[in-house]
């Protein structure tokens, strides 16, 4: 009866566990106690609660860390992705405009070069291209800074995380080592090591009663009852790297939402920022070219109409900025009478030459957008395909420890019964006994 | 088989993916653009780029050919006003070498046609936008001057200079001539014959050669004004092309990024229904269990 109710017991904590997050059920185990063997009979001498043990396979919780992992990396790429589109969605102040609006401002001079207000034109539309590029290098920047900042938080929540889980590894050798069921403290382990896959790539090592988690590399996050801490350094180019016992790890972290902001702060967005530079410095390069090769309106030599990109281009983008102020220094002439339009329609043909590796401007831009467009929508694609299979996995881990109800109601009713059943052979063996002590005393 | 016994997360997953593709639906319908980031179609995206570019290339080609007609119009027009002057100088010149008349008539006759040779400068100088049209790309510069020391009486102060405007892809127009090649071409020079003829009718010889020249000079404008003509027609055939390319353009915007409402609407109408039906779904048949039938 004690073994029945013990069993209950297990059924009644499963109920009261069924909204626990990462609770795995519990099951009583009944044996039959050892026979007594009174010779040439063997009697059974009843039912023991051997032990109540949690339902857990082990192998779909660690196909599911590792799920989570990947799914941890495509949702923040994913994230950071959608953002960094923004800058490059089709509106009035996009670079796309701006440089489309530049040439038609130079096409309109053309008409009549000697005009001031359309040369004031082509200075404000010059200005815009300027103004185009510094807004979306500066965006891309502050995107990269505030990722730099998700770096750090998400370092801090990787030691918290294996800091705790350290501890219950402690707690968890302490209970098996006297033979009892760590089951709690192994689902919260479990829970902890499910949220640190998603924040970074770890490979779970089990050894007997505890466990070492180490990261893709090798790095060493727990071992048994010592976690190691990360830590995050600022290098040259003023973001924090992540280092391990010493050693610059972050470009090993290729998983979870560390590994995928690491991917979106130090390779996407550098890759969109270097295309940016290539087109600012390749336009601002070109229409130099041309306008010093021309006349301005009072028939002095052209001068630079942007100043110059930094020469390895890097930053073109961001400090692309016009030269001049004089609408007059616009070298529309090309034979250096106030008349001639002959460099403005040079500089206008610059439109539809592949000035820009080997592309027009136009094209070269269309090329980035399609890139980031292109990036955002495979990092999405692989989110929602990874929480597909994070979903199916979290399902069968469900079916296998889950609390059902029904279940639990049955076994209730099972366990009722067997009690009353038991109840009802000591009620009829203490009426037999009754009778033998009435036989006695009648 | 023992399935999950607790489905909810699933379910709020499946709604919240409905929920997703209506709002991506509503923003749709409600912009009738079906690329709204470069992810939702990073192909099109790209396409649409170039085609934004290429409409608003087309939109200025329009504007330029706008600004630039009236400039050629104007030439024209001062160039049939320069024939039409020629003619009644030739008209003058006739009637000034027929030999009733005294040398005090034809000094008269002469001033006429000196009257005409200030009309002519007049019109060789005009000037439309703050630009002498006829003074090369030398546009700030009067182009004629009177210069007694000169054989024809003026003096040619602008350049050779031409300019040509990209009105399309592909395609440029030279939109001026030069004065020189107008008023000063040899065998054709308006200033030349107009003063040789002034001269002539002083003299009182060499009129009819005089009056030969004018007419040289007469067909020589009215054969350089085929090319203002030709430009006006350009552009007005630039022009219709122009507006079938922007309306092609707009075409090919609306397939690259326009939203199909009738799919749009379609799908929307689905999502909704599989919504409702989820919810209702859930709503029936989620809480029973064993518990509620032990009494």
């Amino acid at each position: 009866m004690i073994a029945e109710q013990g069993a209950l017991s297990a059924t009644t904590n499963n109920v009261a566990n069924v909204n626990t997050a990462g609770y795995s059920r519990e099951q009583a185990v009944l044996v039959a106690s050892d026979p007594v063997v009174v010779d040439p009979l063997t009697f059974g001498t009843g039912v023991t609660l051997q032990s109540v043990e949690s339902i857990r396979d082990p192998i779909l919780e660690s196909q599911i860390q590792q799920q989570t992992q990947s799914q941890g990396q495509f949702s923040t790429l994913a994230s950071a992705l959608q953002q960094t589109q923004v800058n490059f969605t089709s509106s009035t102040g996009d670079i796309g405009t701006a440089i489309s609006k530049f040439f038609d401002s130079i096409n309109q001079l053309s008409t009549n070069p000697s005009d001031l207000s359309l040369r004031q034109g082509v200075l404000t539309a010059a200005s815009n291209v300027a103004t185009s590029f510094n807004t979306t290098a500066n965006s891309l920047t502050r995107q990269q800074t505030s990722l730099d900042l998700s770096v750090v938080q998400q370092v801090g929540q990787i030691n918290q995380l294996t800091q705790q889980i350290a501890q219950l590894n402690v707690q968890v050798s302490n209970l098996q080592n006297v033979g009892e069921n760590a089951g709690t403290f192994i689902d919260q382990r479990t829970r902890a090591i499910d949220q640190l896959s998603s924040l970074v790539d770890v490979s779970v090592i089990p050894s007997d009663n505890t466990l070492t988690l180490i990261t893709a590399n090798g790095a060493p996050l727990v071992t048994g009852q010592k976690s190691f801490q990360l830590q995050t350094q600022l290098n040259s180019s003023g973001l924090h790297d992540v280092y391990s016992q010493g050693a610059d790890i972050s470009g090993a972290i290729t998983s979870g939402q560390l590994g995928g902001t690491l991917q979106a702060r130090d390779q996407e967005i550098p890759a969109i920022s270097a295309q940016l530079d290539t087109l600012a410095a390749g336009l601002a390069n070109a229409v130099n070219g041309v306008q010093v090769g021309g006349f301005d309106l009072n028939g002095h030599a052209g001068t630079n109409l942007f100043n110059p990109p930094p020469v390895s281009g890097v930053g073109a983008a961001a400090s692309l900025s016009v030269a001049i102020t004089d609408p007059a220094l616009i070298a529309a002439s090309s034979d250096g009478s106030a008349g001639s339009n002959g460099n403005a329609e040079a500089m206008y043909a610059l439109n539809s030459q592949a000035i820009i590796g080997g592309q027009s401007p136009t094209d070269y831009y269309s090329g980035i957008v399609f890139n980031v467009g292109n990036g955002a929508a495979n990092a999405s694609a692989e989110q929602t395909a990874s929480s597909l299979v994070l979903q199916q996995l979290n399902d069968q881990r469900a079916a296998v420890s889950g609390v059902s109800l029904n279940e639990e109601a049955a076994n209730m009713v099972q366990y009722q019964d067997a009690y009353s059943a038991s109840a009802q052979v000591i009620t009829t063996i203490n009426t037999m006994m009754q009778t033998v002590i009435n036989m006695k005393t009648s | 088989m023992r399935v999950n016994p607790n489905p909810y997360s699933d379910i709020l997953a499946a709604v919240a993916q409905t929920q997703q593709q209506i709002f991506s639906d509503e923003q749709q319908i409600a912009s009738g653009r079906s690329v709204i980031v470069p992810s939702d179609n990073p192909a099109a995206a790209a396409v649409l780029v170039q085609n934004a570019d290429q409409t608003s290339q087309a939109d200025q080609f329009q504007r330029s050919i706008g600004s630039i007609q009236g400039a050629i119009q104007n030439s024209d027009a001062a160039l049939s006003s320069v024939t039409a002057s020629l003619k009644q100088a030739i008209t003058l010149g006739v009637e000034g070498a027929n030999g009733t008349n005294n040398s005090a008539d034809r000094a008269a006759i002469a001033t006429q046609v000196q009257g005409i040779q200030s009309q002519l400068l007049s019109l060789a100088n005009l000037s439309y936008q703050g630009n002498y049209v006829f003074a090369g790309t030398a546009t700030q510069t009067t182009p004629y001057v009177f210069d007694p020391n000169s054989t024809s009486g003026v003096t040619y102060q602008g350049n050779t200079g031409v300019n040509s405007v990209t009105l399309g892809n592909h395609f440029s127009l030279q939109t001026n001539l030069p004065g020189s090649q107008l008023f000063s071409a040899s065998g054709g020079d308006v200033f030349q014959s107009i003063q040789d003829l002034i001269t002539s009718l002083q003299s009182g010889t060499g009129i009819d050669t005089a009056v030969t020249e004018l007419g040289a000079a007469s067909n020589h404008i009215d054969a350089q004004r085929v090319f203002y003509g030709n430009a006006l027609n350009q552009m007005s055939a630039q022009q219709t092309y122009l507006s079938t390319e922007t309306t092609q353009l707009a075409q090919q915007q609306n397939t690259a990024g326009g939203a199909d409402l009738t799919s749009v609407i379609s799908n929307l109408t689905t999502a909704q229904t599989s919504l409702q039906a989820t919810l209702a779904a859930v709503g029936q048949t989620a809480h029973t269990d064993l518990f509620n039938y032990l009494k």
